[in-house]
């Protein structure tokens, strides 16, 4: 066959203008999109069934084994995985049932103790407003697990549907999808959110969720795009075609498990910057606003107080940093996990 | 007949220039036969079996002119669905490379079934039990056991009987294998080309057999097509072709293969390169390389003369090669 004109596949994945750990995980699809179940498979260094031939009933078969179970055994295995999954388990089981741990109301303030350092009973101390500020950080995290979990789900399923499509079909609605998510990419995410969401009313996560799914997906978008491409341009994919199949038979059963690992990657790593991203909005006075309770209501109320009180900052944004810090560490252990490569 | 391609043309846009990679291919394959097309890279040869099978990436492809006759329909006038229907059930194909013609996702065991769920609707649980019994024909050892693995747990030669178990599942009517045992080594070339020969007696399949390997060709093909620059240039019974090419490039290539009466001289080879598909020579394609070229050669190009009922060429001076 001719050469033909390649793929854009630096396109494929693009800088984002979403901060530094959107960049990184950007970085990282990039290495992961050529590998998952590529030509060279998975195949371990011991090569299992590696050099039986005719005769040769190959070594007891034992159990089958695939690119997501070998990646499930590597993840146990991996301290950084267990660590970040263990601190994200607790802020997942604090975050629905945040009275486990904190039997206060975070909106029982009481003036006189305000500022107030660390005392019998309130371990955190008491922020300007006189609110104990353990109970207020407990009830903290159901906030920025919620905008986390669902801003990163909207955006993933967003993303990787019109991206993939667009990489499968090809042609003038792709060409349409990627000049709309150069439009987005346009779009400063911070600049963007103060502009929009200071029109919204409400005093809820959904309409920080629907802005971050709405700036989030084309960098899903663009991955799950290139990725398709890729897996589409593997000779399995022409086989089950010469086979037969229909072409949402391919889509569905021969690329999207090809070419979803770089989605759930980069989704993972943007999970924690989401997260930053509405304690940025909070803080901006355009996210959440008080009474709710949020991390970034907290920093940004605690913030001109910072040489007197300084407990009130540090709780919230070291809570803020250690989540943020967990998904992206998750995100990288799973990236690592999922590139045979490096097995 | 089985299959009848009738001055099939296809072309690729490129950046450079539109690469003319199929220029007229004609050629027959009836039943229980086997035709083995013979050509250098880029000589058309899987442009052509991808044309057949209906899987050409169209864009960059076009296919420009000609029939493909199936039992007598024309395949390039059908719908896709209609095509679709008729891929994998009654023509299938098997491809170089069966590690990565081979979904590394899904068990070999599930690739199988899918044959059946595709076509017949067959339930998950009876594809299964349908997939060991394919396994077994291709005599993989322990099917039963293996039937739950993925295609990187076999060996090269057991994935690419897992290609041929896929191939021929439901029996299909013509078979085009592109370039089969290219991947293997030796020893196991002979063995998957042993048992492909076998099953295709066994169903009495037409098979197409795309290669450049002359040895293999030899001992398998009924007929022979030899192609160069997208056309084909030759096409003979097999044993007809060996004994006395008659065109100028097989005999070429038949003077290039290494043989144990001539060891210590210098091999054979046909000089200069083969054409870019973008700048096909006038006239006949080959002139710039063949050592009978005169004048005529390079302006009109040659029809494929009929050398006799079986046979055909297309050299202007098919008696002259003929002779030696």
């Amino acid at each position: 066959m001719p050469e033909q004109p390649p793929y854009d596949s630096e396109g494929a994945v693009a800088g984002t203008g979403m901060g530094g750990a959107m960049d990184l995980a950007a970085s990282e699809a990039t290495t992961l999109e050529r590998a998952p179940g590529g030509p060279e498979g998975p195949q371990g260094p011991e090569g299992p069934g590696g050099r039986e031939d005719a005769e040769g009933a190959g070594p007891a078969a034992g159990r089958p084994r695939s690119l997501w179970s070998d990646a499930w055994r590597d993840l146990r295995r991996n301290p950084v995985f267990v660590v970040s999954a263990l601190v994200i388990l607790f802020l997942v089981v604090i975050a629905v049932w945040p009275s486990l741990i904190a039997s206060g109301n975070p909106l029982t303030c009481d003036l006189a103790r305000a500022q107030d350092g660390p005392a019998p009973g309130h371990p955190f101390g008491f922020d300007g407003q006189g609110c104990d500020v353990y109970t207020r950080t407990v009830y903290g995290a159901r906030a920025s697990v919620t905008v986390g979990v669902c801003a990163t789900l909207g955006v993933a399923l967003l993303g990787s549907v019109l991206g993939g499509l667009a990489g499968f079909f090809g042609g003038t609605w792709d060409g349409f999808l990627s000049r709309i998510t150069d439009i987005f990419f346009a779009i400063p995410v911070v600049l963007g959110g103060l502009v929009l969401l200071s029109v919204v009313p409400g005093n809820t996560v959904w309409p920080v969720v629907g802005f971050i799914v709405l700036l989030g997906w084309p960098q899903i978008s663009r991955i799950a795009r290139g990725s398709v491409i890729t897996a589409k341009q593997h000779d399995y994919v022409q086989a089950a075609r010469a086979l037969g199949a229909s072409n949402s038979r391919i889509l569905l059963r021969h690329i999207a498990p090809n070419a979803v690992a770089p989605v759930i990657v980069v989704a993972t790593i943007a999970l924690g910057t989401y997260i930053a991203l509405e304690a940025t909005l909070s803080y901006l006075g355009v996210g959440l606003k008080p009474p709710s309770v949020s991390w970034g209501i907290d920093i940004s109320a605690a913030s001109p107080y910072i040489r007197n009180a300084p407990h009130a900052l540090l709780w919230p944004a070291g809570a803020l940093a250690i989540t943020v810090l967990a998904f992206i560490m998750l995100g990288d252990a799973v990236r690592d996990a999922l590139d045979p490569k490096l097995r | 007949m089985l299959l009848e391609v009738r001055d099939l043309r296809v072309e690729f846009r490129a950046r450079d220039g539109v690469a003319h990679a199929v220029n007229g291919v004609t050629c027959q394959v009836d039943a229980g036969e086997t035709l083995a097309v013979l050509g250098e890279s880029g000589s058309g040869k899987s442009v052509t079996a991808q044309t057949v099978m209906g899987i050409l990436d169209t864009p960059p492809g076009r296919i420009t002119g000609g029939e493909i006759l199936f039992r007598g329909q024309d395949l390039l006038k059908l719908k896709e669905d209609e095509r679709r229907r008729i891929r994998g059930a009654e023509m299938a194909m098997i491809f170089q490379d069966a590690l990565s013609a081979l979904n590394p996702v899904l068990t070999v065991g599930d690739q199988l079934g899918e044959m059946f769920v595709v076509h017949l609707g067959t339930s998950r649980k009876d594809a299964r039990a349908r997939a060991v019994e394919l396994m077994d024909r291709v005599r993989i050892p322990a099917a039963a056991q293996r039937v739950r693995d993925y295609p990187h747990q076999f060996s090269g030669g057991m994935r690419q009987r897992i290609m041929i178990a896929m191939a021929l599942a439901l029996e299909p009517a013509l078979v085009i294998a592109d370039e089969p045992t290219t991947a293997l080594d030796v020893t196991v070339q002979a063995q998957v080309m042993d048992l492909l020969a076998e099953l295709q007696r066994e169903y009495r399949m037409g098979l197409v057999l795309i290669t450049h390997d002359l040895g293999v060709v030899a001992d398998v093909a009924d007929r022979i097509a030899v192609m160069y620059a997208g056309r084909i240039v030759e096409s003979a019974p097999v044993h007809d072709l060996y004994k006395a090419p008659a065109h100028p490039y097989t005999r070429g290539l038949l003077d290039s293969i290494p043989r144990l009466d001539l060891k210590g001289r210098e091999l054979y080879a046909i000089k200069g390169l083969p054409p870019s598909l973008t700048r096909i020579p006038p006239g006949c394609a080959f002139h710039p390389r063949c050592p009978m070229a005169r004048d005529v050669c390079r302006t009109d190009p040659p029809p494929l003369y009929e050398v006799d009922e079986q046979r055909g060429s297309a050299c202007h001076f098919w008696r002259e090669c003929l002779d030696g």
